[in-house]
């Protein structure tokens, strides 16, 4: 392993391969030895010179052709990160080509490899000693040889700075799925890529489980202990347990092995104690065998968990114990299990003492950001970071326009935003650039949070081009379609879509003619909806085109589709995953999502084969103290997960709300009733839908049908409102409004989090939530059912309905019509005339007189 | 704002004609210049007089004449009933409120439509008309009977909105006048050239307004449509967090020596045919130890793992507990509890339980697999061995605590009792007490 890894040279005894040249070999060896070292000392073009000697003497060697391509590109300062991926595929088909060749010309040379072998006397110093035997082995060791992992992992890493992170997890699914044969260095790298992108992707099973791994396969086993804090003292009794009862380990963290250890030698007495009294000698002497072994116990327990000394050398336990317990936070914030992710933080904090903390403080920072202590966070941020690094303030600008957005302001939002941009292209100008200045680059998620906060300021238009920018790392979020959506909505009703005639629905016009005796009023029907659906362009926005999006009715109808077929898509496989993965582990997802529903201690079935692994290991664990530990961290990440799982369901199934409502009113101003009304019925029959989505639901439906000349049945939906004669109930109460506001449910009081208490809907929050107050949905059920008893010629019924509707929503100019309209039916000129002129929306215009003008 | 119903030349001819009503014009002749324009909406024409006649002030009485007889002649082409206006016109002349000369007029005009009637009555000017009406001349049938001849079958309604079908006229008259005073007064008509009183207004001037505003949109009870709410904003916002810098890496492989553990693989080879010697399996140990990932290329398969467990069990266990995180190691598993039960593959499972974590399941299909090939086994004095190795190792793994003897206790006391004349059986039995 060291020996693999170092690539050293100097063993003596390595240079009898058979059919190659002992002195190229030596040459070769030498020269790879020196590329090495001069890519460490990250002197690339130094690098770039040796490899061209090697090149000439190692034809077509695709680990060459790796190392050139990686070190040319670090060397032209990482400007054309997609040519290294064409070269780095090339790569990884020439593995192919030559195993392929390989595994033919196998069969033939097979069995020759039997024999010369060195015996090197092992003794506890043997350790370091490297056993290269001399045989000629070279066809047997293709799986080694054409071991292709570090390819691939550069392939992923790119992937990854380039914010590809559905690529890069089809690049590391695979690695993962055959992890433990990779050596593992570049198996700890692949490990901490692939959490990164799973936590990236909101992964939370994914993540939870590649976390899992790591914590047995490179953590101390310290790690999973934090979770109760009364185990310290224990941990550390085994601590020193251990460094005396293996001297060779050298590690400290090494608490599982030692557990394993004391379980195995303690155990291993009874047994042999049991033996020896029996008078069977063989049978004594045979199950005694491996006694003198045992003393050598350390080489048994560390079996089992992996030994790091290899590790070690590219980051310090510690270190790796830092980041193992930074990312056990992310994936708590990622869960939104606060709780546990403060205790969690603390932790982190108390490992990072002395060291470089900030992470952490951004981390916590984050987590007070959760849990609405916005203060708090905005201390932390300041605290954790030096604003000299142009990626450093980007991020932090950005966090802070966040806050500021939670807190209401969004002008100030606003500017922080614009700073976190404008540092993000400063950013892109530095030189030279490196590999992590292309995921430094983050300006597409703040240009999403742009396009949030000017949709709160009532910008539509710039907030839609946000949208639109952003799409290119979002386009699989059905929020992202939905707010371009809202967008066009907004644009429409501020009478910004090009074509729109209606300036401001809310304005009654009349025209007021002649003078004296003769005046008339003439009422304009500005409400009338017409002339939309055709103002508009048909496919003139599309993804990618520079142009920016035209704002209209059909886009939002187009958008709406676009997010429910997403919906749909995330709703078959149960995860809110952002990405799409490979078609193998869909159905392994959507296994673990549907059986974990209702499981809270069982481990995540059937997501991959490290958590089958791990809960073969898992299900024995009830009995004695050790186990309960593990069980313990399992139950809590898993806790996490259902508690995550919960909810991203219950965020799509108000998605889905949103959007079948949206749906509904899109239609019905694209004057499509039939389509409306579907949408409305759906959104009726969604389970758990909210009383504000079904007063939506029923008065869309009513209006559809209505239109469609059903009065009755329209009636129908809009009377189960009404109580007793022409009484309407509220058809749902301000805690309705707070509850969709903060989307948290009443019911899911007793779940691990502080957030929903932490949240209490200030005023200020509360004027985001620009929607009918319970009054105001309960005045407009009143003009509704005004009109329809008005059109079914019901009219002292509707007169008395339209009564009450203008008492609760005197300004609604549409009630107000209904009014005037059931007046003038019945006759009333008077009681029509003084409506209107008490109508705070009328606008009265002296007539015009464009005959005697213009003619 | 909304559509206007007559464009800027149907306004003036409309205006025009009725201007020309008052001259000495046969209406005849004035309906007919009318129509010699073919650019006109009839339609339009005849919907923005109905609504001008709808008002009794707003048009005078020869102005009504002509205007009735143009709503009727634009249509008189077809079938009376195929006038959208008939009803209008029916109603007109069976209004009791209205002026018996108008409604003879009206009648008039609707019979004239039958072929060879007289359309004398059209050859005289509209005041003529007038003046020359005799009330005792025209009886007035009553709405059944005129509704019956001229609307003879019902049309089917023409498909169109409920709530445009039920609008009403959305003209409302609002006179501007004092307190007290009668608007209908002709009094508060502006004389020219005279100071305009209080209430006073100009009839042409609102007719003018009247015919260039008229729309054909009636007023429609309006249905609130209240626009959904924003979908609300809280983890969405992107909070951004510094990446881990992975960076690229240097592949190790390159040039390095390929050989790796082949003196390990040789020596698992020879470790299947036969024990191999203590500093043999020495060098085994060692080398798995040093390098973790060794077992995975040391050519052990799970099909190979009897012999390997057979001639060589502490090589089995150590690499089986090597394996234990391998993907495979199921497999390995599976092949073990179904190999011949043998003193070595006890030994194996004996010495893997205290060090690593078995499957329950894998323990106890073992257990059964044991005290299965105990009670098979024929040759007496091979089922004697068997027996109390079995029990030496049950007892081992109770007293370690490996498993739990409840799963197991009917199965391993009805063994015991089976085989009571062992002495180990009987000690088993008697630890089964015990924790019993």
């Amino acid at each position: 392993m060291d020996s693999r890894d170092s690539s050293s040279p100097s063993a003596p005894n390595r240079d009898g391969t058979a059919g190659e040249d002992e002195g190229v070999l030596s040459v070769t060896s030498a020269l790879a030895k020196d590329a090495a070292l001069s890519f460490q000392c990250r002197k690339f073009g130094e690098c770039v010179n040796i490899l061209a000697q090697l090149k000439p003497k190692k034809e077509d060697d695709p680990k060459v052709l790796h190392n050139v391509a990686i070190t040319e590109f670090l060397r032209d300062g990482c400007s054309d990160p997609k040519r290294l991926l064409v070269a780095l595929n090339n790569v990884k088909k020439r593995y192919e080509e030559l195993a392929r060749a390989c595994a033919s010309g196998e069969q033939a040379e097979s069995g020759s490899n039997v024999g010369n072998k060195v015996t090197s006397d092992s003794t506890e110093s043997s350790s370091t000693t490297h056993l290269f035997s001399a045989s000629n082995s070279a066809s047997t060791m293709y799986t080694d040889e054409f071991d292709t992992s570090v390819v691939s992992l550069n392939i992923a890493v790119i992937w990854f700075h380039l914010h590809e992170y559905a690529k890069a997890l089809s690049v590391l699914e695979p690695l993962y799925q055959n992890i433990e044969p990779i050596d593992e260095t570049t198996a700890l790298h692949i490990c901490l890529l692939l959490l990164d992108v799973v936590l990236a992707s909101c992964d939370a099973s994914k993540s939870a489980d590649v976390l899992n791994y790591l914590e047995k396969a490179f953590g101390p086993g310290t790690v999973s202990q934090g979770d109760n804090g009364n185990i310290l003292v224990q941990q550390s009794t085994n601590l020193i347990g251990k460094l005396s009862s293996v001297p060779s380990s050298s590690l400290v963290s090494d608490a599982s092995a030692s557990d394993l250890a004391a379980n195995g030698s303690a155990s291993e007495n009874p047994l042999s104690r049991s033996l020896s009294e029996d008078p069977l000698d063989e049978i004594i002497s045979s199950l005694d065998i491996g006694r003198q072994n045992l003393s050598r116990s350390a080489g048994l327990t560390s079996a089992n968990d992996l030994p790091r000394t290899t590790v070690d050398r590219f980051i310090s336990g510690v270190d790796l114990k830092l980041k193992l317990q930074l990312y056990k936070v992310r994936f708590l914030l990622l869960t939104r299990n606060v709780k546990i992710a403060k205790r969690e933080v603390k932790h982190a904090m108390n490992i990072a003492r002395g060291r470089d903390s900030s992470m952490a403080l951004l981390l916590k920072a984050q987590l007070e950001y959760a849990r609405g202590n916005h203060k708090k966070a905005i201390k932390l941020l300041m605290a954790s970071s030096n604003r000299t690094d142009a990626a450093m303030s980007s991020m932090l600008y950005n966090n802070l326009g966040c806050i500021h957005y939670q807190l209401g302001k969004y002008h100030m939002s606003a500017v922080f935003f614009s700073k976190a941009l404008s540092n993000c292209s400063t950013l892109l100008k530095e030189k030279p650039l490196n590999l992590l200045t292309f995921s430094q680059d983050k300006s597409l998620q703040i240009t999403y949070n742009c396009g949030l906060q000017y949709l709160a300021c009532g910008k539509p238009t710039i907030a839609a081009r946000c949208f639109q920018k952003a799409s290119f790392i979002f386009y699989k979020r059905p929020l992202l379609w939905l707010r371009l959506a809202e967008c066009c909505l907004m644009a429409v009703e501020k009478g910004l879509v090009k074509g729109s005639q209606i300036p401001n629905r809310l304005e009654l016009r009349v025209n007021v003619i002649g003078k004296g005796r003769w005046r008339k009023l003439l009422i304009e029907d500005v409400i009338s909806r017409n002339g939309l659906v055709d103002s508009v362009g048909k496919d003139d926005w599309g993804l990618g085109g520079g142009g920016q999006p035209m704002l209209s009715l059909p886009l939002a109808r187009q958008c709406l589709y676009n997010a429910l077929h997403l919906l749909n898509c995330s709703d078959s496989s149960h995860l809110d995953s952002v990405l799409p993965s490979n078609s193998s582990l869909e159905e392994n997802e959507s296994n673990g999502g549907a059986s974990s529903k209702n499981s809270n201690h069982k481990n995540l079935p059937g997501i991959d084969s490290k958590a089958s692994t791990l809960s073969v290991g898992l299900v024995n664990m009830n009995g004695d103290l050790k186990e309960s530990k593990g069980g313990t961290n399992q139950e809590i990440i898993q806790n996490s997960i259902s508690y995550y799982e919960d909810i991203c369901r219950r965020e799509n199934q108000m998605i889905k709300q949103a959007l079948l409502a949206n749906l509904a009113y899109v239609e019905l101003e694209l004057e499509n009733p039939l389509k409306a009304l579907s949408a409305a019925r759906s959104l009726l029959e969604l389970p758990g839908c909210s009383r504000i989505f079904i007063f939506l639901g029923h008065v869309y439906a009513a209006e559809a049908l209505c239109l469609l000349n059903k009065p009755k049945e329209a009636a129908e939906y809009l009377s189960i409102y009404l109580s007793g004669g022409n009484n309407v109930e509220l058809p749902f109460g301000q805690e309705d409004c707070e509850q969709w506001r903060t989307k948290k449910p009443v019911d899911c009081e007793e779940s691990n989090t502080g957030a929903a208490a932490a949240k209490n809907p200030s005023p200020e929050d509360l004027q985001e939530f620009m929607f009918l107050r319970p009054e105001e949905a309960r005045g407009t059920l009143y003009a509704n059912l005004a009109v329809l008893y008005a059109i079914q010629g019901e009219l002292d019924r509707a007169h008395q309905l339209a009564t009450q509707a203008l008492s609760l929503v005197p300004n609604s100019s549409e009630a107000t019509m209904t009014a005037i309209y059931i007046d003038l039916v019945l006759g009333n000129m008077q009681e029509a005339l003084s409506k209107l002129k008490h109508c705070s929306h009328v606008r009265f215009l002296s007539a015009s007189l464009p005959t005697n003008k213009s003619s | 704002m909304g559509k206007k119903m007559l464009n800027l030349e149907e306004q003036c001819k409309i205006l025009n004609l009725l201007k020309s009503s008052s001259e000495q014009k046969s209406i005849e002749e004035t309906v007919t210049d009318f129509f010699t324009n073919s650019k006109l909406r009839h339609f339009n024409v005849c919907y923005s007089l109905s609504l001008l006649l709808q008002d009794k002030m707003m048009l005078s009485s020869t102005e009504r004449l002509v205007a009735f007889a143009i709503l009727h002649r634009s249509y008189s082409s077809q079938k009376s009933a195929a006038n959208p206006f008939i009803s209008f016109l029916v109603n007109a002349a069976c209004d009791d409120g209205a002026e018996k000369y108008e409604r003879a007029f009206i009648l008039q005009l609707l019979s004239s439509s039958n072929s060879n009637s007289s359309k004398e009555f059209l050859k005289q000017s509209a005041s003529d008309y007038i003046k020359n009406f005799d009330p005792s001349s025209q009886n007035f049938p009553q709405r059944e009977q005129l509704q019956k001849q001229y609307y003879e079958k019902v049309h089917p309604e023409p498909y169109s909105c409920l709530l445009q079908n039920t609008a009403v006229k959305n003209l409302l008259a609002d006179p501007d006048v004092p307190c007290g005073c009668d608007a209908n007064s002709a009094e508060l008509d502006s004389q020219p050239g005279a100071k305009s009183k209080l209430g006073s207004g100009d009839r042409d001037e609102a007719l003018s307004g009247l015919i260039a505003n008229l729309s054909l949109e009636g007023l429609i009870p309006h249905w609130i449509r209240p626009v959904p709410p924003r979908f609300p904003v809280d983890e969405e916002l992107v909070w951004l967090n510094p990446d881990n810098s992975h960076e690229l890496q240097w592949d190790q492989g390159m040039c390095a020596d390929t050989s790796r553990g082949a003196a390990v693989r040789d020596l698992i080879a020879k470790a299947l045919k036969g024990a191999l010697a203590p500093n043999q399996q020495e060098q085994v140990l060692v080398e798995l130890a040093n390098d973790p990932k060794l077992v995975y290329h040391c050519g052990l398969t799970p099909r190979k793992l009897p012999e390997l467990v057979e001639n060589n069990p502490l090589i089995a266990v150590e690499v089986l507990t090597k394996l234990i995180n391998s993907p495979e190691i199921a497999e390995y598993f599976t092949v073990l509890v179904n190999m011949d039960m043998s003193l070595h593959s006890m030994e194996v499972v004996n010495r893997l339980t205290t060090a690593v974590e078995l499957p329950k399941e894998f323990v106890r299909m073992y257990i059964t697999n044991c005290i299965s090939s105990c009670e098979n086994i024929k040759d007496k004095y091979m089922q004697n061995r068997l027996v109390r190795l079995v029990c030496v190792f049950l007892q081992s793994l109770i007293r370690n605590r490996i498993i739990d003897v409840k799963d197991l206790f009917i199965e391993v006391q009805a063994f015991c009792i089976e085989f009571s004349r062992i002495r180990e059986a009987a000690g088993l039995f008697r630890l089964l007490k015990t924790l019993e």
